[in-house]
């Protein structure tokens, strides 16, 4: 029963945690435009264009690809394209890292639903006739196992490289090393536990069968440690910068390729002017301490005075 | 074998940091192939060195002056924890909060920004100038210091870094070792942005400590806001400069063109980089020239500001860029024109017309453009009846960064070029990918002590090479060759480098704007309008 209430308490934190950040990045003011070209959501532009290179932009009707936009992050997302084309070394292992995480949670997407399989009656199995609980049977088993064996070659690799490669040992501090080193026990683990006690994922089926029932299920010793270490972590994550899957929309969708022009009359427009009634308080000779942005901009400061 | 500089050094070595030595620097192409031939870096003089705090480089950017008492220093830590406070606060710092939280606290330190950065490349990849090196001391200092970690967890952390007089005057030197090409940005799978907490942390000391190069605030947008132009023309100065450009246009091509200022109700209200009225009046007299045969209706405007495009706040401070972007929209309000158009100037474009964007409101809202879409209609609509064989002569663009890859104009200049230039050639990369003159952020403009120096040696190699590049198979002194850079301070930059390593005088390169070629190619204008002898 302890490994089920920490494992509630652990996904609470985990959620909380999440949703705290996620609050405080979308919390923040609207900022002045820094976007980087290309940006994904212009049309026909792929080279990096803007509507800026359109006569009379101002007055024309502003369209965006959303589509094109969601296509390009996504690429981002499952291929790490960036990393690809500049640093394939770097990305031979970082990519099986990620691809073993995103498996991870397909395998526990797969294992829900095998639990809710079985607890509406249904068998889940290799030798059941019906041949959809097959496929997520085999779904189950192939991306847990890919995900354990593409997670420690990734993490074991990041791990070397870290320490061997002084461009990246000279940035890494102690915190990076056992955020690794814990990832990788935990692939570890899972691959054990998946050899020694539970070769068809039935057992961890039962867990999270347990998970939604409340009711605790019978649990080896290598399968306890690996959802012991898997709660622990989930709960630690969101403090941490490994949550930059977060950040990530924001830096692209809010930075990045955050074009949107302050047209008159405009709900930006309203947002910008709010901000800008608001006091300055910096305190450079040639800023009026107390004054709005508004009253800043009227004035030329202070400029005999001795800036330095 | 030479130590390997840490991110903790920045607080604890002595002396120098780093030596910018010629051995180190990467190796040009031919003709400048020889080591022997590299002009290198001047030491500075005794008096120099006793004043300016040059312990990151040898280099002073700033000038900052090394305090004289353990309070100065003690003062000076104070102030910039206080100015990093308010950096990190909703309430001071709303026009860049959210992106810079999102490049803090997010990076993975996978170094994949540092070879896409040609100062840290080129440099022969000194440690201080990687992208990731200063944007990580601020990390550091904010988790060690702001959110007061102790000493086991700070080691955890890797938040070693001393708060002193000496970490925070390298920072500060050292935000100066950066263009703000965002080139570093545009290769971080994250979408950590490097350049953004450089800019940061340029604001911090201007606007919290009242630090910044004279170039760019005393000289630069103080004189911008209190004379008229960064350049220090006031708008006396500027009806005389009109009276020699008309003369000078006249002179060149026998055509009596008057230049509008202050035509209310005109259509374009064409905002010019000052810079170009003094060193290069040949852009301003073939935009008049083009904008006068296409039929445009513009002015220029003669107010105190206004007729001066440039924005330096873009680098170094909010508060200033505000004011400035306001003076412009001003003229442009007073003048009742339908729209503001940038000239050839890269920065005056990201200012005017991306970042600034959100500062302008209300009836200060007024449309703003870009002068090279206009340009290209004009040239590909055949509405000025151009010849393309009297540009037979070798061209490359230099993309500024300021118009490429931050403001995403990137093909107009190229569909005006193709259909001009029959010899055209791209460097290698190009549009978005673009590197660099080497004199972004102010550098073309700033010459403290060396700096000017470092800034040609260093900063601009990459582009030193790439110019070099396009041109190999052409390098007799007898072609003509002609780098074109649509922006007044890679102008100056370019100028400056091939000033340095004799390249107009040795191999023929030139260099000059876009309206230039566009100019040059009117067949109603006999000869050319180019001047090849112009040094």
């Amino acid at each position: 029963m302890w490994l089920l209430l920490l494992t509630y308490a652990c996904l609470l934190i985990f959620i909380a945690g999440i949703t705290w950040r996620t609050y405080k990045y979308a919390s923040l003011p609207v900022h002045l435009r820094w976007e980087l070209y290309p940006v994904a959501h212009e049309i026909g532009k792929a080279y990096g264009g803007s509507y800026l290179e359109e006569l009379d932009w101002w007055h024309r009707p502003r369209k965006i690809n959303l589509l094109g936009e969601s296509t390009v992050f996504l690429r981002e997302i499952i291929f790490f394209r960036e990393y690809f084309h500049s640093n394939r070394r770097y990305w031979s292992f970082v990519y099986p890292f990620h691809l073993g995480l995103f498996l991870l949670v397909a395998w526990l997407v797969t294992l829900l639903a095998g639990s809710i399989l079985t607890l509406s009656g249904l068998s889940v199995s290799a030798t059941t006739a019906n041949a959809w609980l097959q496929i997520v049977y085999y779904c189950t088993l192939i991306s847990g196992i890919a995900a354990f064996v593409l997670g420690i070659f990734g993490t074991i690799g990041l791990l070397v490289k870290r320490s061997l490669d002084e461009d990246l040992r000279n940035y890494t501090a102690p915190i990076d090393y056992f955020n690794l080193a814990g990832i990788l026990l935990i692939f570890l683990t899972g691959l054990l536990f998946w050899m020694i006690e539970d070769p068809s994922f039935s057992a961890a089926r039962g867990f999270i069968q347990g998970l939604i029932t409340s009711k605790p299920s019978a649990t080896g010793p290598l399968i306890t440690i690996t959802i012991m270490l898997s709660a622990l972590f989930l709960a630690y994550m969101p403090f941490t910068r490994m949550v930059h899957y977060v950040a990530k929309y924001f830096t692209y969708h809010k930075v990045r390729w955050d074009d949107e022009p302050n047209k008159p009359g405009s709900g930006l427009e309203k947002k910008l002017q709010a901000l800008l009634d608001q006091p300055a308080g910096w305190s450079a000779p040639h800023i009026q301490a107390g004054q709005s942005w508004v009253e800043q901009v009227r004035s030329n400061g202070a400029p005999d005075k001795a800036d330095k | 074998m030479k130590r390997r500089i840490t991110l903790k050094d920045i607080g604890t070595l002595e002396g120098q940091m780093i030596d910018n030595q010629k051995a180190g620097l990467s190796a040009l192409p031919a003709p400048l192939d020889n080591p022997d031939d590299e002009p290198g870096i001047k030491e500075l003089t005794a008096s120099q060195k006793a004043k300016f705090d040059i312990s990151l480089d040898g280099v002073s950017a700033i000038g900052l002056v090394k305090p004289q008492t353990r309070e100065e220093e003690e003062e000076f830590v104070k102030k910039f924890i206080s100015g990093l406070k308010k950096l990190l606060s909703k309430e001071n710092n709303w026009t860049f909060l959210q992106p810079l939280m999102l490049s803090l606290e997010n990076c993975a330190k996978c170094q994949n920004c540092s070879d896409a950065c040609p100062i840290y490349t080129e440099s022969g990849r000194q440690e201080i100038y990687r992208p990731t090196y200063r944007a990580e001391v601020l990390r550091r200092i904010i988790r060690k210091h702001l959110k007061k970690e102790g000493r086991l967890l700070s080691r955890f952390t890797g938040s070693d870094i001393d708060l002193n007089y000496k970490t925070i005057a390298r920072l500060a030197e050292l935000s100066y070792r950066c263009t703000l090409c965002r080139r570093c940005a545009q290769s971080c799978p994250i979408g950590v942005d490097n350049g953004l907490i450089t800019h940061e942390i340029r604001k911090l000391f201007s606007q919290e400590m009242g630090i910044a190069p004279k170039e760019l605030h005393q000289l630069g947008t103080v004189q911008h806001l209190k004379v008229g132009s960064s350049t220090g023309t006031s708008p006396k100065a500027l009806a005389s400069f009109i009276g020699f450009i008309e003369g000078e246009l006249e002179e060149r091509t026998g055509k009596s063109i008057k230049l509008p200022v202050d035509k209310e109700g005109a259509d374009i209200l064409l905002l010019h980089n000052a810079g170009e009225f003094i060193s290069w009046p040949e852009n301003i007299e073939a935009f008049a020239l083009i904008f006068n045969a296409a039929g445009i209706d513009w002015t220029l405007s003669s107010k105190l500001a206004a007729y001066d495009a440039v924005n330096y706040g873009v680098w170094y401070d909010d508060v200033q860029l505000a004011r400035i972007a306001a003076r412009h929209a001003q003229a442009a309000k007073d003048l009742k024109v339908n729209r503001m158009m940038v000239g050839e100037c890269g920065h005056a474009h990201k200012a005017m017309l991306v970042v600034s964007d959100r500062v302008l409101t209300g009836d200060l809202n007024i449309p703003r453009e870009s002068a090279i879409p206009l340009l290209e209609d004009i040239v590909i609509n055949d509405r000025i009846k151009l010849d393309p064989g009297k540009n037979r002569f070798p061209v490359t663009l230099h993309d500024p960064c300021n118009l490429v890859r931050l403001s995403g104009i990137v093909e107009p200049q190229r569909r005006i070029i193709r259909k001009l230039c029959p010899d055209f050639r791209e460097m290698e990369p190009h549009g978005v990918d673009n590197y660099c003159c080497g004199g972004g952020s102010g550098f073309a403009i700033m010459d403290n002590a060396n700096f000017a120096d470092w800034r040609d040696i260093v900063a601009g190699r990459m582009k030193l090479k790439q110019i070099l590049c396009a041109f190999q198979n052409v390098m007799s002194p007898e072609v003509h060759k002609y780098v074109c850079a649509p922006c007044s301070n890679c102008k100056g930059m370019i100028r400056d480098l091939l000033a340095r390593y004799k390249l107009t005088e040795k191999h023929g390169i030139h260099y000059g704007g876009l309206v230039d070629l566009i100019a040059n190619a009117m067949v109603d204008i006999k000869g050319q309008f180019i001047n090849w002898e112009a040094p």
